[in-house]
């Protein structure tokens, strides 16, 4: 196979790039996918005071602010030296809580839940929540739309602003809660724990009862047995806000658990000439390449991920359903624990697991006696160095890191985005999808489309998507043959 | 009486994507304490479904956002379009693992659900260079346009 160098530094035109290389007989040799990156966020922050950075880091993504916010306040905590009262830890929880139940509903209502519900074969026109509504109803729809608004209004009043929060401080934030509105959450929170089991119901009735689905799911085209990252609390039950970070290995052995502040010293990143997309993995497993198996230090972190990071999960409705999630896909227990389900497109069941698990744990804190002290703003008074922060964004473990000056202006910024996790599992699945179609030289309909449900699992964040007009990712498939000769470029959004 | 909302769009730290934003606040500080009362001047850096949500309640909506046509138009190019203009730029309704579904298909949505949303919308658009770089300036070209787009915006409120 002749090799073929892409000079990464050609400009993406503000469009995402899959490449794919086919051997002599015409099969999928590799696949390559490049997405433009935003440039220059260090230098940008670098000179800036630090305890700006949860206000300026929540204009990075337009969909997940509010993970942004997060991470960069609990960086301020390690920063400033500050450990949060326990008040102030489960408000941040509790404001967390909402904002991953409009996420996750969305993501499942509109973006991957369509590939079911109207089914992968369905023209593209149909396979976005409009196709979702007309096969399921008018009611449904209007039920996502309130459930992200009564959210949204938690947000708000927790946040301190409408959509882009503001309320983090070094080991506080700045919002207490009256009882006035502790009984207004309390009652969202119950509505929300409806919601959930009601689209687990729906998952239930709509894509499990159909075999045709659940072979998809358990299609080896969609299945790669890699290490899962999650956070987890002291009983090894995921938590989105705070924890420890643990990877388990293929075979469902724990493999390490760290605190967030050590991230360097188990992850590290790959570089290919290719490609200007970092790749991390394991330090302690190694690169072996864009493989899978226990050898290979590729990981993966999304909800799958932390499902099966997980000895099970902290509330009992979502435990419930996780057990329920193992069994039907199949996993023994091994050692007391489930072994992980490696089938990418069970994603889609896991995200609904987290999102009922949030609405129970809003509702937990929301009843917690404590919610209601006043105490959320501490004096800080000592000298920053280095602050690392860390939580669960929707789309994978979301780390921020600072370094200042003795004044807190900063020195240092590094960033590891949710998605970026998760860069070399992306492109071993979409490299798989296009194996199974794409044979002897022939590339079969609907490679864009399964292309794009390998993708969709990871609910990746593209920011090239999100901004400006018209607001959707144009994306290009371009098919190489073993001479490097393009074969066929299949487009999207490109003119 | 006619409430209508003005939304400023795009993400102000990342050079010439904020250039709606910066309309809007500047037309904001214009009208100082005299906005008008049935008019919302507000600025998000969101898109599809949660920017449909943002519309409802409104019976008239004006959005100033950047855009990149790529078909050779001058950087600062002002474009002003309504929903069927926004319909023509996305024909066909794959949704590639954006998190969001297009504008279009959002309000389409919201109106199918029975959502209170304005019929008349109105998008003023700028060409842009820059949106990859992060910076709380737009180059040039754009900066210039954003007296013009004021102009124009003040013309129809």
């Amino acid at each position: 196979m002749k090799r073929i160098t892409i000079d990464p530094i050609t400009r993406l035109e503000g469009h995402g790039k899959i490449e794919i290389f086919l051997n002599d007989q015409g099969n999928v040799e590799n696949a390559y996918l490049q997405i433009p990156e935003l440039r220059g966020f260090e230098q940008f922050s670098i000179g800036r005071p630090a305890e700006e950075m949860p206000r300026i880091t929540n204009r990075i993504c337009g969909v997940c602010p509010e993970a942004h916010h997060m991470a960069g306040t609990k960086a301020l905590d390690m920063l400033f030296n500050v450990e949060p009262a326990p008040v102030v830890k489960k408000i941040r929880e509790m404001f967390y809580m909402a904002f991953y139940n409009t996420d996750h509903a969305v993501h499942f209502y509109a973006l991957g839940g369509p590939d079911f519900v109207l089914g992968p074969d369905a023209p593209p026109e149909e396979r976005n929540i409009l196709g979702v509504i007309h096969k399921v109803g008018v009611d449904i729809g209007k039920q996502v739309i309130a459930h992200r608004k009564r959210n949204h209004e938690v947000i708000q009043w927790l946040g301190g602003r409408g959509i882009h929060p503001v309320a983090g401080l070094p080991g506080g934030w700045s919002v207490a809660v009256t009882e006035e509105l502790r009984k207004e959450i309390e009652e969202i929170a119950k509505q929300n724990i409806a919601f959930g089991e009601f689209s687990l119901q729906l998952f239930a009735d709509v894509v499990l009862a159909n075999q045709a689905y659940v072979d998809l799911i358990l299609s080896d085209t969609f299945t790669e047995d890699t290490y899962y990252m999650g956070t987890v609390d002291e009983n090894n039950h995921p938590n989105f806000y705070d924890g420890k970070i643990r990877v388990v290995a293929p075979d469902g052995s724990e493999f390490v658990k760290y605190d967030a502040k050590d991230y360097a010293q188990h992850i590290a990143e790959r570089v290919e000439p290719w490609s200007y997309l970092k790749f991390p993995y394991l330090k302690g497993v190694g690169w072996k390449g864009f493989v899978d198996g226990m050898d290979s230090g590729v990981y993966q972190a999304t909800p799958l991920s932390r499902l099966n990071a997980g000895d099970g999960m902290a509330t009992p409705k979502a435990q419930e359903h996780f057990e329920k999630f193992y069994e039907t896909l199949g996993s023994e227990k091994v050692n007391g624990r489930y072994k992980p389900v490696h089938h990418r497109l069970a994603t889609h069941w896991a995200r609904l697991i987290e999102m009922l698990y949030a609405a129970e744990r809003m509702l937990e804190l929301v009843t917690d006696p404590e919610i209601t002290n006043p105490e959320v703003r501490p004096i800080v008074t000592n000298t920053p160095t280095v602050g690392i922060g860390s939580v669960e964004a929707p789309r994978g473990t979301l780390t921020h890191h600072y370094e200042t000056d003795e004044n807190g202006i900063l020195t240092k910024v590094n960033l590891v985005v949710g998605t970026t996790n998760n860069n070399a599992p992306i492109a071993m699945s979409i490299k798989k999808a296009a194996k199974g179609l794409i044979k002897d030289g022939n590339i079969s309909e609907g490679l864009l489309n399964t292309v794009e449900m390998a993708f969709r699992n990871y609910d990746p964040c593209m920011s090239c998507a999100t901004h400006s007009l018209p607001g959707q990712m144009p994306l290009e498939i371009t098919i190489h043959d073993s001479k490097g000769q393009v074969v066929d470029t299949l487009n999207q959004f490109i003119d | 009486m006619q409430k209508s909302i003005l939304i400023g769009l795009g993400n102000p730290i990342l050079t010439d994507d904020g250039v709606g934003v910066k309309v809007a606040y500047e037309i904001e500080r214009k009208f100082g304490e005299n906005i008008p009362k049935n008019l919302t001047i507000t600025e998000a850096s969101v898109g599809g479904l949660r920017l449909m949500e943002l519309l409802e309640g409104y019976d008239r909506a004006i959005i100033i956002d950047a855009i990149q046509t790529r078909n050779g138009h001058p950087i600062g190019s002002i474009f002003r379009l309504n929903l069927s203009d926004l319909r023509e730029f996305s024909p066909t309704q794959h949704s590639a693992s954006a998190h969001d579904t297009s504008l279009v298909t959002a309000l389409d949505a919201g109106i199918e659900m029975g959502m209170k949303l304005p019929l008349d919308i109105t998008i003023f658009a700028v060409e842009v260079e820059n949106i990859m770089d992060f910076s709380e300036q737009p180059t040039p070209a754009v900066a210039a346009a954003i007296p013009l787009v004021i102009e124009m915006v003040l013309d129809i409120i």
